[in-house]
């Protein structure tokens, strides 16, 4: 059972108000998303109002045949696409991945943080955008989003003994990068 | 090993949400109101709908000042001799050829 169904129904019916309310649901998760999948880029706050203003023009196509949630992901990862497209191949090969390169993952400092949170978010940043796209997007998923396998497989369109390995690769490459912080998590 | 994977997957689920400025939900709603503009323009269906009383006007028009069809001048080149070269560089038409091809040579003179 969708819990957005009603609300799904009634925006698609044209209902502003109840299109605001799955904004409010959902604008966490697409703000997260946007962001991996952009690794930290700026612009991660205009994708994610884009993904929400993708959803208003289709919804009447939505048909349920799976949840609002899974459907928006699957808005999420056309709009990101589309704008790494525009932002063309040449620009992303040759400038944003040698810049990753340089700013190779730097594991924070145990006694850094002021902010925590803050700290810890831009910590699993770093070391999600270390990942390349066909690892980070299905462990994103899974772990961060909270999706289903089979949800996600999907949504890739792959098969999902491809979606269980890929997760399970990106996580064996995480492990390390992200040793400092079960330290604090320790600590704490 | 399925424990360390266990552990980055946890850890991964414990990471924070971005912080949403509070006006999320109005700069959505602002962007859908600026593309709805575009986006009528863009509905075929709004043209088709729009247009559809002066295409109604215009098919009126259409029909009501078509002249009935008047039977085709008899082209001047219909009488053809095939022995005539200047005629062969004549525009002639396929009836007059097809009766030049079919009258014998005295029959031609005589018409």
């Amino acid at each position: 059972m969708d819990p957005d169904r009603e609300l799904v129904e009634a925006a698609a019916a044209g209902s502003r108000d109840a299109f605001d309310e799955l904004v409010r649901r959902h604008q966490a998760a697409m703000l997260t998303l946007a962001r991996v999948l952009t690794e930290g880029r700026a612009d991660a706050d205009d994708l994610a109002q884009e993904i929400f203003v993708r959803a208003w023009r289709s919804l009447r196509g939505f048909r349920g045949e799976s949840t609002f949630r899974t459907w928006l992901h699957r808005v999420a990862i056309n709009v990101v696409r589309s704008s790494q497209v525009r932002e063309g191949r040449l620009n992303r090969l040759f400038v944003r991945r040698s810049a990753r390169e340089e700013d190779a993952f730097d594991p924070p400092a145990v006694d850094e943080p002021v902010d925590a949170a803050l700290a810890r978010r831009d910590a699993i940043d770093r070391a999600l955008a270390s990942l390349p796209d066909e690892l980070r997007v299905p462990v994103t998923l899974r772990d961060v989003q909270g999706l289903e396998y089979k949800e996600i497989a999907a949504l890739l369109n792959v098969p999902i003994g491809t979606v269980e390995s890929r997760i399970f690769r990106a996580r064996e490459r995480l492990k390390p990068l992200l040793e400092p912080l079960w330290k604090t998590n320790r600590t704490a | 090993m399925e424990d360390e994977q266990d552990r980055v997957a946890a850890l991964l689920r414990s990471m924070p949400p971005p912080d949403a400025r509070g006006d999320f939900v109005a700069r959505v709603n602002a962007r859908i109101d600026a593309t709805a503009g575009w986006l009528v323009l863009a509905d075929f269906r709004t043209w088709t709908l729009r247009l559809a009383p002066a295409a109604c006007v215009l098919a009126l028009i259409a029909i009501l000042w078509r002249t009935p069809a008047t039977p085709a001048p008899v082209a001047a080149a219909t009488m053809f001799s095939p022995a005539s070269s200047t005629d062969w560089q004549k525009d002639v038409s396929g009836d007059a050829l097809l009766d030049a091809a079919l009258t014998p040579n005295g029959e031609q003179g005589a018409r």
